[in-house]
């Protein structure tokens, strides 16, 4: 069932690790305080088995960050967070203490903003190191009951399995430490599979 | 000069349909090519910098703004032309990347628009890529925000205050209490609540009416906000005569003086009440409870212990100080209407 070996899940949570890497960097910069991701797991799942208690995402509400990637391979990459942790992690990047219940449109485009940062260094990460070209769309943000997010998700990605990607985010000065569920659905997984073999005949 | 210096900002292979829907746009559009040098520059973008397309165009954005780019703007520049992945730059976090202002633009001390930013890569069918970048004007929508969130600000506190005497109500006592019980809880520091009450209040409203009533609430509250110094330390109307405080990081001995103060504060006040038993001026009845770290005692646990503090106070002839220790709480469930078990009972 699972096409993915135990040095497949390995290099892939290296290259995401570089990537993690990258955005943490890059959320430093603006943070203007140290800011560590990493990413502790990566597994294979089926579509029907994705939830918000496997995903560790136990809120009512969740937000997504979604871009479309295509390439040699397409997929379709998405952060998820639970709408609490999303505004603490804005809060903690722009220093302001507003309420979580006044959500307003322009800390949702401050999350579009975090999630393509994430996503952009995880998947520009894989594109390197496979030495392949990606091509993306701008992303798109969407705040919703999970279930309904998630349910979305998984219909529109038709896929299916998934890539689930467990992110570590943690920012020094606030001691905040969160969670991120990263999502990759590739319409072409044996593609990725084939890059990621010529990749580890390489080394 | 470059050789496109011309007086149009667009390259010559662009259709003239296309030439003027790009300058008919009402948003900033610039293109760079993989070398970071400006290719489009379209009417808005000229009129908000101030500078024309023929100086633009064949230049580096670093040379045409000297030290006007932001530091994570040249960084998603960058990015956006080594990985090609679009990007964004939310206002919010990037209140005005460029030097772009209203118009008409006198680069004296004019602040810059507020914006939203956008990279997004462009291959075209020779294969050569380039950057398009899109800025919004967000000043309409940050403004709208501010008027929202003030608004919404003004709400709250009128959501929390009491409208007679101005101070916070029972909900936002009991929204703080949970969070404070809760911190006292994971930060292992002590925790006091005080309750209090007016004593005799009703013979007080019977007898000189309730607007003397009112004005008493009213005096009796300042007199009370001017013995709290800490910003944490505030009162709250818990219902009709009956006032709660809650002390954060107080212990014992201190919650017991602050009582002691708030007495004396009310009695100073010196508001005659020929129909209290307790003294000829007005007077309040006071309960205190701790909770000490580390024991097993819930916030349900700890605001009965001041309830019952409260009654002692009362029963002990009003115009006094209770307070109860709760060491021990035996309560396990929340169904459970066991007494706490408490210790010493003083003043």
């Amino acid at each position: 069932m699972n096409p993915l070996s135990e040095i497949h899940i390995d290099a892939l949570t290296e290259v995401f690790n570089i990537g993690a890497g990258r955005a943490a960097s890059s959320l430093s910069e603006i943070v203007g305080d140290e800011v560590i991701l990493s990413v502790p797991s990566l597994q294979l799942v089926n579509s029907s088995e994705i939830n918000a208690q496997m995903l560790s995402l136990n809120s009512p509400r969740l937000g997504a960050v979604k871009q479309q990637f295509s390439g040699p391979f397409n997929a379709e990459a998405m952060l998820l967070f639970t709408e609490e942790r999303a505004l603490e992690i804005v809060h903690d990047m722009m220093g302001s203490h507003v309420s979580i219940e006044e959500l307003a449109e322009y800390e949702q485009e401050a999350m579009c903003e975090l999630g393509n940062i994430i996503l952009n260094a995880c998947l520009s990460a894989m594109a390197d190191i496979l030495g392949l070209v990606l091509e993306s769309s701008l992303p798109q943000y969407r705040v919703d009951l999970s279930d309904a997010i998630l349910k979305q998700i998984i219909e529109e990605a038709n896929q299916p399995l998934m890539l689930v990607l467990h992110i570590d985010l943690a920012i020094e000065k606030r001691h905040s430490q969160g969670y991120l569920a990263f999502l990759l659905s590739s319409t072409s997984l044996e593609e990725l599979l084939v890059h990621i073999d010529r990749f580890l005949g390489n080394i | 000069m470059n050789q496109h210096t011309a007086t149009s900002s667009i390259p010559v292979d662009i259709n003239p349909l296309s030439e003027l829907i790009w300058d008919a746009i009402n948003q900033g559009l610039i293109l760079i090519d993989n070398n970071g040098l400006v290719v489009m520059w379209n009417k808005w973008i000229a009129k908000h910098s101030g500078i024309p397309p023929e100086f633009a165009i064949g230049h580096s954005l670093e040379s045409l703004f000297p030290d006007g780019l932001s530091a994570a703007f040249k960084t998603a520049l960058k990015n956006a032309l080594s990985h090609k992945l679009p990007i964004v730059l939310s206002n919010a976090l990037h209140r005005s990347p460029l030097p772009l202002f209203s118009v008409p633009v006198t680069k004296g001390d004019q602040p810059r628009l507020q914006q939203s930013t956008a990279l997004t890569p462009i291959i075209d069918e020779t294969g050569k890529h380039f950057c398009l970048i899109q800025i919004t004007d967000a000043t309409t929508s940050v403004k709208r925000e501010r008027v929202l969130r003030s608004h919404s600000e003004q709400l709250s506190i009128e959501a929390t205050t009491d409208g007679l005497t101005s101070c916070f109500n029972r909900r936002f006592f009991d929204d703080r209490f949970k969070a404070e019980f809760a911190r006292a809880q994971r930060q292992s520091t002590p925790l006091s609540l005080i309750m209090l009450d007016i004593d005799f209040f009703k013979d007080y409203n019977d007898n000189y009416g309730h607007p003397a009533g009112d004005k008493a609430l009213i005096s009796v509250v300042n007199a009370l906000k001017t013995q709290l110094n800490r910003a944490t330390d505030v009162v709250t109307r818990y219902g009709g005569e009956e006032f709660a405080i809650i002390l954060p990081g107080c212990a014992a001995e201190g919650s017991l003086s602050v009582a002691e103060k708030l007495r004396m504060a009310v009695i100073d006040l010196n508001i005659p009440h020929l129909f209290s038993k307790a003294n000829k001026v007005l007077t309040i009845s006071i309960g205190i409870t701790t909770y000490m770290a580390d024991t097993p005692c819930s916030a349900s646990c700890l605001l009965d212990t001041a309830d019952i503090a409260l009654y002692r106070a009362k029963k002990d002839g009003r115009n006094c100080v209770r307070q109860l220790i709760t060491p021990h709480c035996r309560k396990t469930g929340p169904n459970d209407s066991q007494q706490p078990r408490l210790t010493v009972c003083m003043t």
